[in-house]
């Protein structure tokens, strides 16, 4: 498993320095979490950037790991491509801690991997981002045509709906007959 | 670059619908049947529509905006889109509109009519779309019938009117044949009615509505003085908040609620209050008499021979209804107010008679 390091600290927690008695209690040392899409290449995120996303703080709340532990149990996402991973840990990494702007200039942009990214931030419950999300898709047909808007959302049209329909008929068709088919070889 | 919209889940496509207007739905929703479909799927939009008699189509949007589908003849000009005070609209073909309301309401799966009005137009479109939606039940908030609307219409017209789901107001601002008579069988919360000689004493006591405005009455001293005596009984009209009526039968021969017309306080300070009956709705009052039911509910009532004789009553609600202090000098043309309470001002009403000035002398 190749690994890279995309936190803004590093792994270990930081060693506390020693503090005047007056001083306040010593900070606790932030934590971090390990994450990996489709791609298997590891991201450390900390654990204050992963709140941004409800399945994650889900899952780590009271998980207690140590820095090894979290180490050797990378959280897998495999139903999410490598680079949207990237994307989304940058992402939550730079809005640490802090609410999103209205106009955020610090999302991503690249519009071809929209689709991907808004079914990713869908499925990790990050709800800022998928509502900045949502409005650049809202956004792609303000002002457009019916014709437009059927090229910029890929709308099939009615022939080609009914098309595709009868075409997973048909192979629904032969599956079940495939399916009785070995049903009957496997009786005999 | 393209994205697949029909791939996303539900419930995410439902996210980027909301953040569409009505024109890009619509639009949407021509692009195939399964976009159509998907509108509704992707979640309630709640939206209201707005039918005007010029076969005029409004959404109104939760954020207060209003999209207007407005008809025109011009080809050249249809699905043109336009702006106009923050308000956005587009054209479409005016024979398309009938078809066009119900496609709307189909398609956003609207569930409320903000308002239907009928001032002349395509009365058949009109009675078309009031037949569809009183089959389907429809809730009407507001139902208007314009006063150029022509009168032979009406006979046809008003049982419909009973048939429909009308729940804020009915207004009829449209003059009524001679002789026309009409009895409602249920009533929305407001009726204003602008020519409402067969609108009677028998209907006024039997009318559960918080408002009722009627213009061009016929109800006389007697008969108005027969429903307050009604009124003051406890827990009787529990709706009624405001009553106004002008009718040239009101005059100074006879008395209501034990006071010879015309009705209205004398004495200094002069009154003034505003009593606010929903939504942008507020009517304001001066100079009016206190009365009370015999369960203690507090009114106002002021009765003026002037002109069109009137009768205006208010059934006092102290968490929504507020006095303004007026100081009134008759030879002063400007109102000056001030920011005096008016429980002193009451006190003074109940405990200082000898201040009162003889307006008389």
């Amino acid at each position: 498993m190749s690994s890279t390091e995309q936190g803004t600290s590093s792994a270990a927690p930081a060693e506390p320095t020693t503090a005047p008695e007056s001083a306040a209690a010593p900070e606790v040392p932030e934590s971090f979490y390990y994450v990996h899409g489709k791609d298997k290449v590891v991201h450390k995120v900390s654990a204050g950037a992963l709140q941004h996303s409800a399945l994650i703080h889900g899952m780590i709340s009271n998980l207690g790991y140590t820095e090894e532990q979290a180490k050797a149990n990378p959280f897998p996402f495999e139903n999410i491509d490598g680079d949207i991973l990237q994307m989304v840990v940058d992402w939550c990494n730079q809005h640490k801690g802090k609410p999103t702007p209205p106009e955020d200039t610090n999302l991503p942009k690249q519009k071809e991997k929209l689709f991907d990214l808004v079914l990713a931030v869908n499925y990790l419950e990050i709800k800022e981002l998928l509502t900045y999300c949502c409005k650049q898709v809202a956004m792609m047909v303000k002002g457009k045509s019916p014709e437009e808007i059927r090229e910029i959302w890929m709308i099939p049209t009615d022939a080609e709906d009914e098309a595709a329909e009868k075409e997973a008929k048909k192979r629904a068709g032969k599956e079940a007959a495939g399916e009785t088919a070995a049903a009957a070889g496997d009786a005999k | 670059m393209p994205i697949a919209l029909l791939k996303f889940p539900y419930d995410l496509l439902g996210e980027v619908l909301k953040l569409c207007d009505p024109f890009e739905l619509y639009f949407l929703s021509k692009c195939s049947k399964r976009a159509q479909k998907t509108i509704k799927l992707g979640g309630k939009m709640n939206w209201k529509i707005r039918y005007w008699g010029r076969e005029q189509i409004i959404i109104c949007r939760d954020d207060v905006k209003y999209y207007i589908f407005d008809p025109t003849d011009k080809p050249e000009d249809y699905f043109k889109m336009g702006s106009a005070k923050g308000d956005k609209s587009m054209k479409i073909p005016k024979e398309e509109a009938v078809d066009m309301f119900f496609y709307l309401l189909d398609t956003f799966g609207i569930c409320v009519v903000n308002s239907l009005e009928v001032q002349s137009g395509n009365l058949y479109n009109f009675l078309q779309i009031t037949k569809v939606l009183a089959e389907r039940n429809m809730e009407i908030e507001k139902f208007y019938i314009g006063e150029t609307f022509d009168p032979k219409y009406v006979i046809n017209f008003m049982p419909l009117i009973d048939q429909m789901n009308i729940t804020k107001e009915l207004h009829c601002r449209n003059s009524f044949p001679p002789n026309f008579d009409y009895q409602f069988d249920k009533y929305p919360n407001s009726i204003r009615i602008s020519d409402s000689p067969w609108f009677g004493i028998n209907q006024l006591l039997n009318c559960p509505c918080t408002r009722i405005e009627l213009s061009k009455s016929e109800l006389s001293n007697q008969e108005l003085n027969l429903f307050f005596q009604e009124w003051k009984k406890a827990g009787t009209f529990p709706n009624l908040r405001y009553l106004q009526v002008s009718s040239k039968n009101i005059d100074n021969q006879s008395a209501i609620w034990d006071m010879v017309p015309p009705i209205t306080r004398r004495e200094n300070p002069r009154i003034r209050f505003s009593a606010w009956l929903g939504e942008d709705d507020y009517i304001f009052m001066r100079d009016a008499v206190k009365v009370y039911k015999d369960d203690g509910t507090e009114a106002w009532l002021d009765v003026d021979l002037g002109g069109v004789p009137s009768l205006e009553f208010l059934v006092w609600d102290p968490e929504r209804d507020m006095f303004e202090g007026e100081d009134m000098d008759p030879s002063d043309d400007e109102e000056e107010f001030e920011d005096e309470e008016f429980e002193d001002e009451e006190s003074d009403e109940e405990e200082s008679d000898d201040e009162e000035p003889d307006e008389d002398n």
